[in-house]
């Protein structure tokens, strides 16, 4: 047990870091609802830094804290599942990925290359040409598209399709803690600087109490995340999601509460990480999905249900 | 970074474990239902003893006093598999955690001699004398005197909800010896001076828990008073730094949680609303879990004290919450006489958010020293 990045973790990490560092500000001219980071997207893939989580002594876990911390811009670009669930199909795969379920629009599958096809219990694979997506207007912060017609597509193997959800799970997770975290750090900046009553207004306990069990939850989605990403355990993975999805529909309510009618224009970023939230939160079927594979993976026959 | 525990650790835990299905008696879960009780108290005893003698009550110690310099993660395993066992050390975890580290680095000769072998040998049992009727969560208003008579002190006051009191042998009591924050000094008090009466309190907490203390004329040596007059708070921040996770209450809860689902599972009660439940819990009881060995490996590294440790606290408060209100609403006859564990579970873990210090003091801190959200006005 050791949570200190190793030093090639933290080579990466401080590389990272570097490129985060030209992307951190909102252009002033930006007021829409996706940022889109074809900058970042660009220098990350001259990078090869899709490619991190196959190389030996980085791992998923160290894919897990880029993704993390990438998040946190206020940018987006389609970088959780090619980092965390390419690799576990096929690193040769060609990105960005995107995820349909059921049918809905997806996060970036209007430029996507590589498909992954939810409906119901099956999962498939298809590389689509740019006439079979198309791209929707959304008020998620995530640049949204949705299949234009049919698709052939590749099914997955029932261990496979177990294997690239457990994934998709802990790319959720580890994307919803820079998201959250980023989201805390802009509302505490917004609290300690607007006044009301003579005051900051995160001089006020009932707000204060509300920030500090929000930076409680994010914090616990973090360390279940890259846990998860450091095992590959279906359980951990479900209970990261499961944590994850849970503490942001909380936490939402909570930032945007405490911005006041100015998180509610597109001139503060707030949306930027909220409204990537809100598209995270129904993916894999939600908290209540979650809930159920929790119970599957972690309270089912074998798993030591029954208490030692 | 890597989640996996190495084979010494492993090992370890694995000899707590056989000691514990050796040494814990049929009728354990039944004695574990009363934190303070007379029955547990001497079971914990005879059973800190037996762990002493195999080298399990103390390994985080010095030498010198009986230990083998184990690192944190030890004492932390430690504590984990005792707490999931329901805590058959009684209320002796205080003395191994940090009455017993707090005396060696600031009592003097006499004082370690006299108190550290018995609690090395698991012999005996400590109080701690903080709150007081109008001293909780504001701990530095307290008001009991320790007033200074040649050699001596006179002590006269009041402590309330004391846990262990009735059974305590030493009282490590915080009294007041001047005014203000800085006025407050430590005393080691042996619990058969005469002045001191004791009663219990009933409470939902289980028999022997809550008491109130009272301290009429009680006289004592100035060579009981731990460090220098006015040093209390200094003392104080130090030796819970020392226990800075806490109870790893995760673990009993934890261990509770599958022991009700396992429960429904049987009965083919585990219907979707505890499922919902129950994963929410078990997900807030894990994320518990890593910050708990965060803060331990934090320590392991040297590195001062830092605010992770309230968000742990805090996260714990939340995970006995979830674990409690599951097995309420889905296993309710576990409160009813049911099952003897889970009942001294609820018990412990209602307490969760109160005892030692408000889980709303700990959001204050992480507030200000983890958000770094401009402080109230005083």
């Amino acid at each position: 047990m050791d949570f200190t990045p190793s030093p090639d973790q933290s080579a990466l990490t401080s590389a990272i870091d570097r490129i985060a560092s030209r992307f951190e500000t909102t252009p002033t001219e930006f007021h829409g609802f996706a940022l889109d980071g074809v900058e970042l997207e660009r220098e990350l893939e001259s990078g090869q830094y899709f490619d991190i989580a196959a190389i030996p002594e980085m791992g998923p876990i160290a894919a897990a804290l880029v993704v993390e911390r990438l998040a946190r811009l206020p940018c987006t670009a389609e970088i959780a599942l090619s980092m965390l669930v390419r690799p576990q199909l096929d690193i040769e795969l060609p990105r960005p990925f995107a995820v349909i379920e059921n049918g809905r629009p997806g996060r970036f599958v209007a430029t996507a290359k590589t498909l992954v096809l939810i409906d119901g219990a099956q999962v498939s694979v298809a590389h689509p040409s740019p006439e079979d997506v198309e791209a929707v207007e959304s008020l998620y912060a995530y640049p949204m598209g949705r299949l234009a017609g049919k698709l052939s597509a590749t099914p997955l193997a029932a261990e496979q399709a177990a294997g690239v959800r457990t994934w998709l799970r802990i790319a959720c997770a580890a994307e919803m803690a820079g998201l959250m975290q980023a989201a805390i750090d802009a509302t505490v900046e917004h609290l300690s600087v607007r006044k009301q009553f003579g005051r900051p207004l995160g001089t006020f306990q009932a707000l204060r109490h509300r920030m500090a069990e929000c930076a409680v939850l994010a914090g616990g989605v973090r360390r279940l995340a890259l846990k998860a990403a450091w095992t590959g355990d279906a359980g951990d993975a479900a209970l990261a999601a499961l944590h994850a999805q849970e503490s942001a529909t909380r936490l939402i309510y909570d930032v945007h509460q405490m911005l006041g009618a100015m998180g509610m224009t597109l001139e503060m970023s707030l949306h930027l990480w909220t409204y990537r939230m809100k598209a995270l939160l129904s993916e894999l079927g939600g908290r209540g999905a979650q809930a159920e594979a929790v119970a599957d993976y972690c309270f089912g026959a074998g798993q030591g249900s029954i208490e030692r | 970074m890597n989640f996996d525990w190495d084979q010494e650790q492993q090992e370890f835990r694995s000899t707590v474990r056989a000691f514990l299905a050796e040494h814990l008696p049929d009728n354990w879960e039944e004695l574990a239902h009363g934190p303070g009780s007379a029955a547990q108290t001497e079971f914990s005893k005879t059973f800190c003893g037996a762990l002493a003698d195999a080298g399990l009550l103390v390994p985080h110690w010095p030498k010198e006093w009986g230990g083998r310099e184990a690192d944190p993660w030890i004492s932390f395993i430690l504590a984990e598999e005792m707490w999931a066992a329901g805590e058959p050390r009684g209320g002796q975890y205080m003395n191994v955690n940090w009455i017993g580290p707090t005396l060696m680095r600031f009592g003097t000769q006499e004082q370690q001699a006299r108190y550290i072998p018995p609690m090395a040998r698991g012999e005996t049992l400590w109080c701690q004398g903080f709150s007081e009727p109008e001293a909780g969560s504001d701990l530095a208003s307290l008001r009991t005197r320790a007033e200074r008579d040649g050699d001596n002190y006179r002590i006269n006051g009041q402590k309330i909800w004391t846990s262990y009191a009735g059974a305590a042998d030493t009282c490590f009591l915080l009294a007041r010896t001047d005014a203000g924050k800085r006025g407050i000094s430590i005393f080691l008090l042996p619990m058969d001076t005469p002045g001191i009466t004791v009663r219990q309190i009933p409470s939902i907490i289980g028999e022997g828990d809550i008491h109130e203390v009272f301290f009429d004329a009680v006289e004592l040596p100035a060579s009981a008073r731990l460090g220098e007059e006015g040093q209390a708070w200094d003392i104080i921040r130090l030796s819970l730094s020392l226990e800075r996770v806490g109870i790893p209450r995760f673990a009993l809860a934890s261990r509770m949680l599958r022991r009700a689902v396992g429960t429904l599972q049987r009965e083919n009660r585990f219907d979707a609303g505890a499922v919902q439940q129950a994963a929410r819990a078990h997900a807030a009881c894990e994320a518990t879990r890593l910050y708990s060995y965060n803060i331990i490996d934090q320590r392991c590294q040297g590195q001062p004290p830092g605010p992770e440790a309230s968000a742990a606290r805090f996260a714990t408060v939340n995970a006995e919450r979830l674990v409690a209100e599951f097995v309420v609403e889905h296993v309710p006859e576990a409160l009813a006489g049911g099952d003897a564990l889970l009942l001294a579970h609820h018990q412990r873990a209602i307490v969760a958010g109160i005892a030692s210090g408000a889980a709303e003091i700990q959001l204050n801190l992480i507030a200000t020293e983890l958000l770094q959200l401009p402080r109230e006005p005083r």
